[in-house]
């Protein structure tokens, strides 16, 4: 007890300090509708934010006075979509050499980029960006907001996932799977030989023949990521291409011990079955929908991912269209329309609207922080139009951090899309 | 097209006719007694129907038997005995749609004659395959009619024709035989074309035109040609009739105004030449593709041209045109009759999906479902059959989960012909 009173003291008076601080920081979000995602809906809501995070949401809340009031009673408030796996933003996603586990996309996001810009336009809050899929062991990830002029003002975290990636490409199935194996038995290799040498280090230390404050080396930093993903540390996000490569990845997995997040591509949905054991969530490539002729008959069939995982109950989390330079293209870089096609093909609404909130979330470890409206949470929070999943619905405000970071009145590309600039000059 | 087919018999044409004229009298018969029993009678009821004739009916009755709509109405609608009753509560019932621009069963091969930059005697029924699983993903998708053109690498590339994506035969899917003739401006028709630079021409290649100069001049001298075609067969020199000329009566069909020329031109000045070429030659034009008809509105409006856009999803320049998002809330403003069609982009998007993009970048809902119905086909010209829900047309229709625009339905039956397919 004595030892907890100063700390209490200190609380106090650090809130008896800062009171204005904390009431330029209140902001307040009038919402006509807000969509929480784990705690259902809320008609005519009020979401109380301090400091960037939520304190409150409800019914009956009273705005202090001095509070920023965000006025949305004649829009829908939901939180901003969380994206587990992309590799849009970087210039070039895939280096040349097949392993690179040591190099990371801090080095390569480009904070300009327009998939960002169109990301944040659509409501993205949060983006796990990683090296794309043509590489064995392909580098760390970082996640981050899709918002801010440097790659330090848009982390949220550094050293995310380890891209492990099952892509043939060029080349047989078969020397792809062994080439990655080899490069894990290096590490490993590498790894029993540093335990015998630093063994005899010690021996030596002890026998004096090293100085007393001598150190043994470090672990190699090109080696470091495998490193702590073979010691459970870090987590793979493990691209399976196709559902001919998902045995092949389980056994890698387990044969090595690591954690790992799997990847899909869109002809996965066949081995949904052998996935649905897993019990874990997976990540889903942007493109959902597959279709296939038949070579005898020339039927044509269609696959839908996400509507073969959500008949086994395998939550999953969605992507969006990737682009290295200029905008993305097609429908899938939208979440609306990302989520519709999952309802279109026979998803539940709620499991769509959750793979690309509290889903995702949970797959990057921060599900006590992003994913959902909720007291304690972040206030990454996107104000729309309307209905989330409908083609009509606009993205008009994103708060992240509790500040806004987007707002379509202001949106000059937008205004030059829709003919209201004359030129980009004018637009910009 | 009498003289189109003195030029080239056509097999096609000997089964059209006979079939259609039939049909015709059998739906005439059951219009005059609606309430008479119908062995194959179908009763759709209690969804929203949008007849895009007329206004939208909430809890509707759409009937069909013989292939063709008998009554539109509401719940009070009396349904004849021994009708099919389906159930549709909470669905949506609109015409089946109409794809204005397609190659659908065209095998890419088959698309483009490499043999002449002009070649406006060419059919595209000839190299339709009725078993393309295209036509079956068109019908799944709620596409019940579509035209087929030739493809655009030629300056002036055929006939194209309007089929239904269901049938055994081309002759069973044939709505309407030489609906357009397809012009195409911009750099398509000279992609792959090679200047001539060292020695002798030794190909094709080297001949074609190379410019967007060389492409409109090969159209150009097309129509110069026809004309002095024209003049020869009208003041035969020394007492001989001219050759008749299967190309050359095709243009002249088009010169006559008896036959639409469809110009597939995107770039702003590529809409502009499509329109001075038709002022030139005086022939009706349709723009297709149209990228960049929010620059040239106006002028589409003035030259009472019409517009069949395609993919308004595409978010890409292609040939040196700039999509915009209000394109066709600017055609929509200036009174263009426009339709939407999925066109020559492979990326484009089913075609309700295509018109949901319209709708979500602000076009009015009514004007959008006219532009995938009623618009294409008046633009076809058999907009007397489909296009809309009407006693006496085609009973060609989808019924949708939802609201069709709503990116979340999709179509549960579609009916061509009364019949439903899969």
């Amino acid at each position: 007890m004595n030892v907890r009173l100063p700390s209490w003291n200190l609380l106090l008076w650090l809130a008896t300090l800062s009171p204005s601080v904390c009431a330029q920081d209140q902001v307040v979000v009038k919402a006509g509708k807000v969509i929480t995602v784990t705690k259902g809906t809320l008609e005519n809501a009020v979401i109380l934010i301090e400091n960037g995070v939520i304190r409150e949401v409800g019914q009956d809340i009273e705005a202090p006075w001095d509070a920023t009031v965000i006025d949305a009673s004649d829009k829908v408030v939901l939180p901003t979509y969380v994206v587990a796996h992309t590799s849009g933003g970087m210039s070039n996603p895939n280096e040349n050499m097949a392993n690179v586990p040591y190099l990371t996309v801090e080095d390569a996001v480009d904070p300009s980029s327009q998939f960002f810009e169109e990301a944040l336009r659509n409501g993205v809050g949060t983006l796990h960006v990683i090296p794309g899929n043509a590489t064995l062991l392909g580098g760390r990830g970082m996640i981050i907001r899709p918002f801010g002029r440097t790659v330090e003002d848009m982390a949220v975290r550094t050293a995310a996932g380890l891209k492990v990636s099952l892509d043939p490409g060029r080349g047989s199935r078969m020397a792809k799977i062994r080439k990655l194996h080899r490069a894990i038995a290096e590490v490993r290799e590498y790894l029993a030989d540093r335990e015998r040498r630093e063994a005899e280090f010690a021996k030596e230390k002890e026998a004096g023949a090293v100085a007393e404050d001598a150190e043994f080396e470090e672990i190699d930093p090109k080696k470091k990521p495998v490193v702590d993903l073979l010691a459970g540390k870090a987590t793979a996000f493990f691209y399976v291409p196709s559902a001919a490569e998902i045995a092949e990845a389980l056994r890698i997995r387990d044969r090595y011990g690591f954690k790992a997040v799997f990847v899909l591509g869109p002809a996965c949905s066949k081995a949904a079955t052998r996935l649905a054991r897993l019990g874990e969530p997976v990540v889903l490539m942007p493109e959902l929908e597959v279709w296939e002729t038949d070579p005898d008959t020339d039927e044509e069939s269609m696959y839908c991912s996400a509507a073969e995982l959500a008949k086994l109950s395998v939550p999953f989390a969605l992507g969006i269209a990737e682009s290295t330079r200029g905008r993305p293209t097609g429908p899938t870089r939208y979440p609306w329309w990302q989520m519709a096609t999952c309802v279109r093909n026979g998803v539940d609404r709620q499991m769509a609207l959750e793979a690309l909130t509290i889903v995702p979330a949970r797959i990057l470890g921060l599900e006590e922080e992003l994913g959902s409206i909720e007291a304690g949470k972040v206030a990454n929070l996107q104000i729309v139009t309307g209905d989330p999943l409908q083609a009509t619905t606009w993205v008009d405000t994103v708060l992240l951090d509790g500040e806004v970071a987007y707002q379509r009145s202001e949106d000059p590309r937008l205004r030059h899309l829709f003919g209201e600039a004359e030129t980009t000059e004018d637009a910009r | 097209m009498i003289a189109l087919r003195q030029a080239s018999p056509r097999r096609l044409h000997a089964a059209g006719p006979s079939s259609h004229t039939l049909r015709v009298g059998l739906a005439l018969l059951c219009g005059l007694c609606p309430a008479m029993a119908q062995d194959d009678a179908v009763a759709l009821r209690g969804a929203t129907v949008h007849p895009v004739a007329g206004p939208p009916i909430e809890g509707g009755v759409v009937i069909f038997a013989g292939g063709k709509i008998q009554a539109i109405g509401d719940g009070q609608t009396p349904l004849p005995a021994g009708a099919t009753v389906i159930d549709c509560e909470g669905a949506v019932i609109t015409p089946g749609l109409v794809d204005a621009a397609t190659a659908l069963g065209v095998s890419s091969r088959d698309a483009n004659e490499q043999g002449d930059e002009v070649t406006p005697h060419l059919h595209i029924v000839d190299v339709i395959d009725p078993a393309a699983p295209a036509f079956r993903r068109a019908r799944r998708a709620g596409v019940t009619t579509a035209q087929v053109s030739p493809g655009n690498r030629n300056a002036v590339g055929g006939l194209g024709a309007v089929v239904k994506t269901r049938g055994d035969t081309v002759a069973d899917m044939l709505v309407r035989d030489e609906t357009c003739l397809r012009v195409t401006l911009g750099s398509e028709p000279s992609a792959g074309n090679r200047p001539i630079r060292f020695g002798t021409p030794a190909t094709i290649y080297y001949r074609r035109p190379n410019t967007r100069m060389g492409v409109v001049w090969a159209i150009r001298k097309a129509f110069y040609d026809a004309m002095a075609y024209r003049d020869r067969k009208t003041v035969p020199e020394e007492g001989e009739p001219a050759a008749s000329d299967a190309g050359m009566e095709v243009l002249l069909q088009a010169l006559e105004r008896k036959l639409q020329v469809r110009t597939t031109a995107r770039a702003e000045q590529d809409i502009r030449t499509a329109l001075r070429l038709a002022a030139e030659f005086g022939y009706e034009t349709v723009v297709e593709e149209a990228t960049e008809a929010w620059r040239v509105a106006d002028d589409l409006a003035a030259a009472q041209a019409r517009v069949v856009f395609a993919a308004p999803s595409a978010d890409s320049s292609t040939d040196g045109a700039k999509p915009r998002w209000h394109s066709l809330n600017a055609l929509a403003a200036a009174d263009v009759p426009f339709a939407i069609a999925t066109g020559s982009n492979k990326a484009a998007l089913d075609l309700i999906h295509e018109v949901t993009f319209a709708v979500r970048n602000g076009l009015d809902r009514d004007a959008a479902l006219a532009s995938v119905t009623l618009e294409p086909a008046r633009i076809l010209g058999v907009a007397e059959r489909v296009g809309s829900l009407e006693a006496g047309k085609d009973a060609d229709l989808v019924v949708w989960s939802g609201d069709p625009f709503d990116p979340s339905s999709r179509p549960t039956r579609v009916y061509i012909d009364g019949k439903e397919v899969q």
